[in-house]
Order: structure tokens, then C-alpha cells, then sequence
């Protein structure tokens, strides 16, 4: 069996300007931010953006202009932290374009891509304007009942990219605590990334199959990445890094290369002694 | 502040007040879901359950099932804690499949623009497509306000900006059922917003000052101040005041 390891620029490699590509975790959870700052180092244009609930990653390729258009439910950070102003800002002054989900319909649209079909019911979207504005929504008649029902258009990701506790080198991927969307996309998706806290041997995943959340034959690439989520949390390995996200908060969009440096090294793996 | 309705022992703040009137809106074997940034529900839910619904099941983003505790700190409201400290793992989307079907009581959920016929906005000030302001977006409100049995809003920010005549958008409407702010509690009735309860820590003349559409109301009352009980329950589930982020 081939090793499926690449470094992280081989990894954004496989993403290509004007992808679609969703990112797992939720909020400051599990946040892929390693992939999520190398591709704003590489400075990648039109990413169309998915995920049920974001914030750091959505806010920090907003800001350096990586974005075509974002499909949310939610983009704000946590209480404390308030808004993202740098996809408020882009989203405000015409660079994104915001398409607002309900999360759930964020979930919908990648339920339908993961079973092939080109859109899913959505029972509970009856009402208001985004039924109007939103060219992904459409209300049809059930053909069984003859009533009014919403559905929502298929999301296919180009890329899904997902961060993991524990992958083998083939991409068999588990994920301890809260698993958010993240398996899903990953059935969603043409192809996943699995950047992830450890390499664990093939004998270990063996051990106990049944905790496998993204079978390795779905996924593409795997990414040694330790810390790979910071500053946002992962479960059992660290929590939300609070002063780096308010460091973070505190940079005007023209000033990301001084965060984005900062997590360079770490990122690539490099560290005293040489290559990881 | 109207003094007679005052308890003994340490004066209660807008956010225990508005805490505890939130956790005596949740009846015994509630399912009731709250999402991110929602420290406040989560505390009221948490508070519920050590009163007068036990059997209250507290449902949330990182689907942990009745955590045992929401004491951690540096707490968010949708980590890994409230899984951790679960009974059972439930996540997000089995919540809202749970609420289509009608299986939801209560959804604890925030918005930015209210007006007087129960309209909820949490999308965009001015034009959808050129927004003056992009807000955070409703995040599960416009499939949970019209499918959960009973929507509950919660706002520490009460003004004219907030509550309005008209919202620049729709993000939802449906079975709103409350809205508790800083200054009172809204119910919705009868395709109305009606003042329910004003803090004690307010007045109808404050409330009438920072709203921006005429108040209805059956009657005066005001919301019951925390009891001691409550108040010495909120600092054991809560020690790290939580529920005060918002404020």
C-alpha cells in the first residue's frame, strides 16, 4: 500500500484556485487552520467557501483575499471574540459574496451530494426571504402529497479538508469528541484532505476498525500536522489558544503576513534539529 | 428599581434575571437545543434542571447529551466539553432532523432585528445582495423558529435598532414564542409581540424608549426577581459567570 503522506504545500497543491472546498470542525473547534493558512500564504484566489458554522479559517482567507463567496449557516466567532469583521468587510464591500444557510441546510446540500442526488427536501424552511433571494433554495410540490416543500441544491465540495486526532498513512482517519459535519463532507467531496495531530501505524487502526470516521479510500492526501487546529481547539490534545485568537483579532487585514509567519515554520513542520 | 419586589442577600444583575426567567420558561421533559455563543441558555438549561425540570433534556452543537457539568474553564458554549461530560452523543445534525419531525421543544436562539409581527432578522442590514451590514447569519433559526414547538430569543441588547416596525429581512418566522432582553420579556401571540414582563431593573418607560414600535400589553407586570435559591444555585453551576459574557 502506497503512503498517502504529502507536506502541507504538496497538500494545498491539490486545491485549485476557484475550488469549492469545505472545512470540518465547527466555530473554534477542530478548524483545519494549518491547510487553511498555507493556502492564504499561497495567497489562492476564488475559494468558494463551505461549512455549516465558521469563523477563524472563514475570516482569515477573507482578509487576504482568498474568497469568491462563502455558504454558511454562521460566521462569527465565539461570544468573547464577537464578529468576523474581515468576512463582514469583504462581504460588505462586494469582494464575497455571503450566500446565508440555515446550518442545516448546509448539511442538506452535502447529504445530497453524498448520495448523488441533486438536491434534498428541507422540511422545516417555510418561510421568509431567503426563499426569495437564495438561488439554492427552491420550493416545488411534493409529488406524493402535492404540498409546498423547500429543497435545497446539492453542494459538492471540490475539496473537503478536515482536521483528525489520529489517520494511518493511508488516510484512515478517527476522530475523538465531537465529530461536527466532517465525516459527512468527506462522502460529499471529490476528494478529502486529512491533515492530522498523529500518524498512527495501520496495526493501531486495525485494532479497532468500527472507530474509523473517514475511510482511507476516500482521502487523497494526509498531512502531518501537530497543532494542526490552533489557535482554535481539539479535543483531548489542546484547547482554543484565547491570546492568539485575540492577537489575531487585533491585525488589519494588511497585516495577516505577521500571523500568518508566525505559524509558518510550525506549519511546514520544520523545528530546531530540522525536518519533521 | 422597584424595591419591594427586591430579595435579600446579594442583588441580582440583568443577566441573572434574565437567566433565571429563561430557565422558568423550560417545563419538565423539555428537549430544548442551544447553539454557539449561547452561554446564557446553556446556563438557564443547566439552572432547569436543578430546579423544577430534572428531566429536562439539554441538547447542544457538540452533541452531548444532559452534560453533567458547564463548570470547565475558558467554556465555550459548542466544544468538546459538553460532549465530554454527556450521557449520550447526539450531534447537530440529529438535532435538527429531531426538530423536522417535530421532536424539538424548545430552541434557544439569538437574532439581531425584531419587529412587531414576529419577524426575526439575523442576516443583513439594508439589501441582501449589497449589504450595508453582513451579520453573523441565523445559523439553524430558519428551520428550528418554524419547527421547534416553542422558539425562545434571547438579547442583551434592547433598542431601537433591535426592535423595529418592520426588519430589513426575513431571516425566519414561526413559533417564536419569547424574547428575553436586558430591559423585559416579549411573548408572541395572536401575529403580535406583546410586552410580557418588565425587570424589575427597568421600567415601561424605558422599555417604551427603546423600542421602536408602540408597546402592547394585557397588563403591567413585572419579571419575579432570581430567589435566593436560585441565586446560590447559579453560582454553583456557574462559578465562572458565564452567563455575565454577554453583558
Amino acid at each position: 500500500m502506497s503512503s498517502k503522506i504529502m507536506s502541507l504545500e504538496e497538500a494545498a497543491g491539490l486545491v485549485r484556485d476557484g475550488d469549492r472546498i469545505s472545512f470540518g470542525g465547527n466555530v473554534l473547534h477542530r478548524a483545519p487552520m494549518a491547510m487553511v493558512r498555507e493556502l492564504a500564504r499561497q495567497r489562492r484566489k476564488n475559494l468558494r467557501i463551505v461549512k455549516t458554522a465558521g469563523a477563524h479559517d472563514i475570516d482569515l482567507l477573507c482578509a487576504v483575499g482568498c474568497v469568491e463567496s462563502v455558504d454558511a449557516g454562521f460566521v462569527s466567532y465565539e461570544t468573547e471574540f464577537g464578529l468576523a469583521m474581515h468576512y463582514r468587510k469583504a462581504v460588505e464591500g462586494g469582494r464575497v459574496i455571503g450566500n446565508e444557510h440555515a446550518c442545516y441546510t448546509v448539511i442538506c446540500a452535502l447529504r445530497a451530494a453524498a448520495a448523488g442526488a441533486p438536491f434534498m427536501p428541507v422540511a422545516g424552511l417555510k418561510a421568509g426571504d431567503l426563499l426569495q433571494v437564495a438561488d439554492y433554495f427552491r420550493v416545488i410540490q411534493d409529488p406524493f402529497s402535492g404540498e409546498p416543500i423547500t429543497v435545497v441544491k446539492a453542494i459538492v465540495p471540490d475539496v473537503a479538508v478536515v482536521h483528525v486526532q489520529e489517520a494511518d498513512e493511508q488516510g484512515n482517519a478517527v476522530i475523538y469528541g465531537p465529530k461536527f459535519e466532517d465525516a459527512l463532507m468527506s462522502r460529499a467531496a471529490r476528494k478529502v484532505i486529512v491533515t492530522t495531530e498523529k500518524i498512527v501505524p495501520r496495526s493501531k487502526i486495525r485494532m479497532r476498525p468500527d472507530l474509523v470516521d473517514i475511510p482511507g479510500f476516500l482521502v487523497s492526501a494526509v498531512v502531518h500536522a501537530p497543532r494542526g487546529a490552533a489557535p482554535c481547539s481539539v479535543e483531548k490534545a489542546y484547547d482554543a489558544d484565547w491570546k492568539a485568537i485575540e492577537r489575531f483579532k487585533k491585525l488589519k487585514a494588511e497585516e495577516m503576513d505577521i500571523y500568518l509567519q508566525e505559524y509558518e515554520l510550525k506549519d511546514r513542520g520544520f523545528k530546531a534539529g530540522g525536518l519533521r | 428599581m422597584n424595591m419591594n419586589l427586591m430579595s435579600k442577600g446579594a442583588e441580582p444583575r440583568v443577566c441573572d434575571i434574565m437567566v433565571c426567567a429563561m430557565a422558568r420558561l423550560l417545563r419538565d421533559e423539555d428537549r430544548v437545543f442551544h447553539g454557539v455563543s449561547s452561554q446564557m441558555p446553556m446556563v438557564a438549561m443547566m439552572l432547569a434542571r436543578h430546579m423544577h425540570a430534572p428531566n429536562l433534556v439539554h441538547l447542544n452543537i457538540p452533541g452531548g447529551v444532559n452534560p453533567a457539568s458547564i463548570k470547565k474553564p475558558s467554556y465555550s458554549s459548542a466544544g468538546a466539553e459538553l460532549l465530554a461530560s454527556g450521557e449520550a452523543y447526539f450531534p447537530l445534525e440529529h438535532v435538527f432532523d429531531l426538530s423536522m419531525r417535530g421532536g424539538l421543544d424548545v430552541a434557544f436562539l439569538g437574532g439581531v432585528q425584531f419587529d412587531v409581527t414576529g419577524n426575526v432578522n439575523a442576516s443583513v442590514i439594508g439589501d441582501y445582495h449589497k449589504p450595508k451590514v453582513r451579520l453573523p447569519g441565523g445559523a439553524g433559526s430558519a428551520v428550528l423558529i418554524p419547527t421547534a414547538k416553542r422558539a425562545i430569543i434571547w438579547r442583551t441588547k434592547h433598542d431601537k435598532r433591535t426592535f423595529v416596525e418592520k426588519v430589513d429581512f426575513v431571516t425566519t418566522r414561526g413559533n417564536l414564542w419569547k424574547i428575553v432582553t436586558n430591559l423585559c420579556v416579549f411573548e408572541f401571540k395572536n401575529g403580535s409581540l406583546y410586552l410580557d414582563s418588565i425587570h424589575p431593573t427597568s421600567s415601561l418607560e424605558e422599555v417604551a424608549a427603546n423600542t421602536g414600535f408602540p408597546l402592547r400589553y394585557d397588563e403591567i407586570r413585572y419579571t419575579p426577581l432570581p430567589t435566593e435559591r436560585e441565586m446560590s444555585l447559579l453560582k454553583q453551576i456557574d462559578p465562572f459567570d458565564y452567563r455575565a459574557k454577554e453583558m
